[in-house]
């Protein structure tokens, strides 16, 4: 079953419309997970002599004490980057598939990801250069079953919490802020030892390899957790929208009206960013980003200017970036109605940018405190809030009348997983690497501040020129509409 | 009011719409009829410029539709749900359309009480979302949305098909005051053959593109329709023996 599974992926991958952006991300993904799968290599068949060079006698006790502290970061990065894996489930609730195997596929392939490998490229070569010579099979086994272990629960646990907060934004918000808090309990207010922690247990597994049973339980355990809730979901899923819900009132946005017709599109996509789970998810995770400030700011090492302008047009511009990139798949099944009723494009495209405008603004609003760390932080802001809302807002409706991928809000959030993950980082690439193609060189020359002003120049002029770049977009909208209404029919 | 030239869309080597010549008049009740793959929904969508054309073009009082948006001022349609916004209320879908029409609260609110039979309290005042009603009831939301427009031009795919028997009948008598009082041109297809010889003055019946016939309405069009449709059916006579 699982293989037919796959064979249904493969075909929904190579006849989507989107077949060709989706290949190029993939390539570019594969040539990024190459490198660093070389670099952790390197790392991990010389871990050994790194730890010699640093800690000499006590390399034991560095090694066993680094184990946990790589899995709490691991954690960290699964959670913003891990791909979920997909399936479209619907159709086969009804035909003779076992329940059970459906889930299975879905919890098993979450396995392969490259996540899974890095612990073992890093960790296990020193575990049979070092260890297994002096403390024998037993001894090497129980650590790479412990290993092991903490990869699978990782794994899962990542999993979870990033389809939970699918559900729930606030989910992943708490589960962040929880990492980052026993991270900063550790290294900021020294509460307790991570490395200490793992040192009592790895180095007790030189003595007692019994205690290897502990990591594979809770993996186990975590496997079995997700499946478990995949289950229940599939179960959802399959009664969906007839769940009785509460009484669902109409809304009004009264300050928008002095925008007239343009107002009432800018209300309606408010709407539907607040009242479909998957959009109001992107919205919640960036207000997540806004804590990027605090990791960097409080950082000395990372307090440059060079730092904050990455940081800022994070902060500022997250949702141009997050929910801008799919564009207008978000009006998918309802784009048609928008084609046939008396909108003038022109105004569609203008309602936006309002709503580029509106919510960067309020991004903004929410960056002031970083002021604290001097006012050249806010002015920066400033800059790349003129440069979200003057360049990156054009580039991200220039991608989105290229975008011809299908996305059903309405269907249950809880299968709706595409494009959560690092695939989506990748796109936004050419909004994060931009400015630095006029930033950078003038800083390495040190004229960092014509940099700045140049930037705030372009944002600024962005922002004023918006009508010809309306009319550009107007123009090639008229020669994709056919192709994009096309590919938002074809569910 | 519609006029229609060399209009052919081919998808895949075979051909889903080909019609060298339609006009339709203004003030006319068209139906449109045919098998399922007859090109019914490709000819509206092409006449809405959703689907852009292979050759030919449709112009709409004069203007091609392709390009220009001032047919969008005197056209209303409902082809599929894929017309609705399903995340608002559908107070809330009716106030966006109103005023995209430069209509105020209150007269969609006078329009809509105007609608109380139609939606038969299924509708208004719910706390649902469009995505939460159920198909017909969708229909009808559609339906009432392309009635608040005020339209000069409507064009209805298969709006009996999800509705039940009553709402069918007020539909019916909607559409024909429509058109007989008020002069509106309607479009209409369906694959009830019934409703659509009760409703409309001139039925168009298309099998594989092509327009095979065009019949103005009358006694007659029902029986001819059948005759059509019932292909290869077993005629009464046959059974009974007798004539």
């Amino acid at each position: 079953m699982t293989s037919t599974f796959l064979r249904h992926e493969l075909k929904a991958f190579w006849r989507s419309k989107n077949t060709g952006k989706s290949i190029a991300v993939r390539i570019v993904m594969a040539l990024l997970i190459l490198y660093f799968l070389v670099i952790i290599s390197v790392i991990g068949f010389s871990l050994d002599k790194f730890l010699e060079k640093a800690a000499g006698s006590e390399m034991m006790v560095t090694y066993c004490g680094i184990i946990l502290l790589y899995y709490l970061t691991d954690l960290f990065t699964r959670l913003q980057l891990q791909d979920l894996p997909t399936l479209r489930v619907q159709p086969y609730l009804q035909l003779p598939v076992k329940r059970n195997s459906l889930v299975r596929y879905l919890a098993f392939t979450a396995l392969f990801s490259v996540f899974n490998l890095w612990p073992f490229l890093l960790f296990v070569p020193f575990v049979f250069k070092v260890i297994a010579p002096v403390s024998g099979g037993l001894v090497t086994l129980a650590f790479v079953v412990s290993i092991a272990g903490l990869t699978v629960f990782n794994n899962y646990l990542a999993l979870y919490i990033k389809r939970k907060a699918n559900l729930n934004g606030w989910v992943f918000l708490i589960a962040a802020a929880a990492v980052i808090l026993i991270g900063l309990s550790d290294f900021m207010w020294h509460l307790f030892s991570i490395r200490n922690f793992s040192y009592l247990f790895f180095g007790g597994l030189i003595h007692h390899p019994v205690l290897a049973i502990a990591p594979l339980l809770l993996g186990v355990a975590m496997y079995y957790l997700n499946f478990l809730y995949l289950k229940d979901n599939l179960y959802l899923e399959e009664l969906g929208s007839r769940k009785a819900s509460k009484y669902k009132n109409s809304t009004d946005y009264p300050l928008l009206n002095i925008f007239g017709n343009i107002g009432d599109l800018v209300g309606n996509e408010i709407k539907l960013i607040f009242r479909n789970k998957r959009s109001r998810s992107a919205f919640i995770m960036g207000l997540f980003i806004m804590f990027y400030g605090l990791m960097f700011y409080t950082n000395p090492k990372m307090n440059a200017e060079g730092y904050k302008v990455f940081v800022s047009m994070f902060m500022t511009g997250i949702f141009i970036i997050n929910y801008g990139q799919f564009m207008y798949s978000w009006q998918a099944s309802h784009f048609d109605g928008l084609l046939v009723s008396k909108i003038k494009f022109v105004d569609f495209l203008k309602a936006k940018y309002l709503l580029f405008t509106i919510i960067s603004t309020f991004f903004l609003l929410l960056t002031t405190p970083y002021a604290y760390f001097g006012w050249k932080t806010l002015v920066i802001e400033i800059i790349m809030y003129l440069w979200n809302i003057g360049v990156n807002a054009t580039i991200v409706l220039f991608f989105a009348n290229r975008n011809y991928k299908r996305m059903d809000l309405s269907k249950g959030a809880a299968f709706n997983w595409e494009g959560i993950g690092s695939n989506q980082w990748i796109l936004s690439l050419p909004l994060l690497i931009t400015p630095y193609i006029i930033y950078g060189p003038l800083a390495l020359l040190h004229y960092a501040n014509t940099g700045l002003a140049l930037l705030g120049l372009i944002g600024l002029t962005g922002v004023l020129t918006r009508g010809f770049w309306i009319k550009k977009l107007e123009a090639d909208f008229y020669n994709k509409r056919y192709t994009i209404a096309e590919g938002f029919r074809n569910r | 009011m519609i006029e229609i030239k060399d209009l052919k869309k081919v998808y895949g080597g075979a051909v889903v719409v080909n019609v060298p010549e339609l006009r339709i008049y203004k003030g006319e009740s068209v139906g449109l009829v045919g098998n399922n793959g007859a090109g019914k929904t490709t000819l509206f969508r092409m006449i809405l410029d959703l689907i852009r054309p292979d050759t030919g073009l449709v112009s709409s009082n004069g203007e091609n539709v392709a390009g220009h948006e001032n047919w969008k001022n005197y056209t209303a349609s409902y082809l599929d749900e894929g017309f609705l916004i399903d995340y608002l209320t559908p107070e809330e879908y009716f106030y966006f359309i109103g005023g995209l029409h430069q209509q105020s609260r209150p007269h969609v609110d006078d329009f809509l009480a105007g609608l109380t039979d139609f939606f038969n309290g299924e509708i208004l005042k719910k706390g649902k979302y469009i995505r939460d009603l159920s198909k017909g009831n969708q229909c009808k939301v559609g339906v009432a949305s392309c009635l608040l427009q005020n339209p000069e031009l409507l064009m209805l795919d298969e709006p009996f098909a999800n509705i039940d028997p009553s709402t069918q009948f007020r539909l019916k008598s909607i559409l024909k005051e429509l058109n007989k009082n008020r002069g509106v041109t309607t479009l209409i297809s369906s694959h009830d053959l019934n409703h659509i010889t009760d409703v409309c003055d001139r039925v168009l019946l298309m099998e594989k593109g092509i327009i095979i016939k065009d019949i103005a309405t009358s006694s007659s069009t029902l029986n001819e329709l059948e005759e059509y449709f019932g292909v290869g059916q077993i005629e009464p006579e046959k059974i009974g023996g007798t004539a």
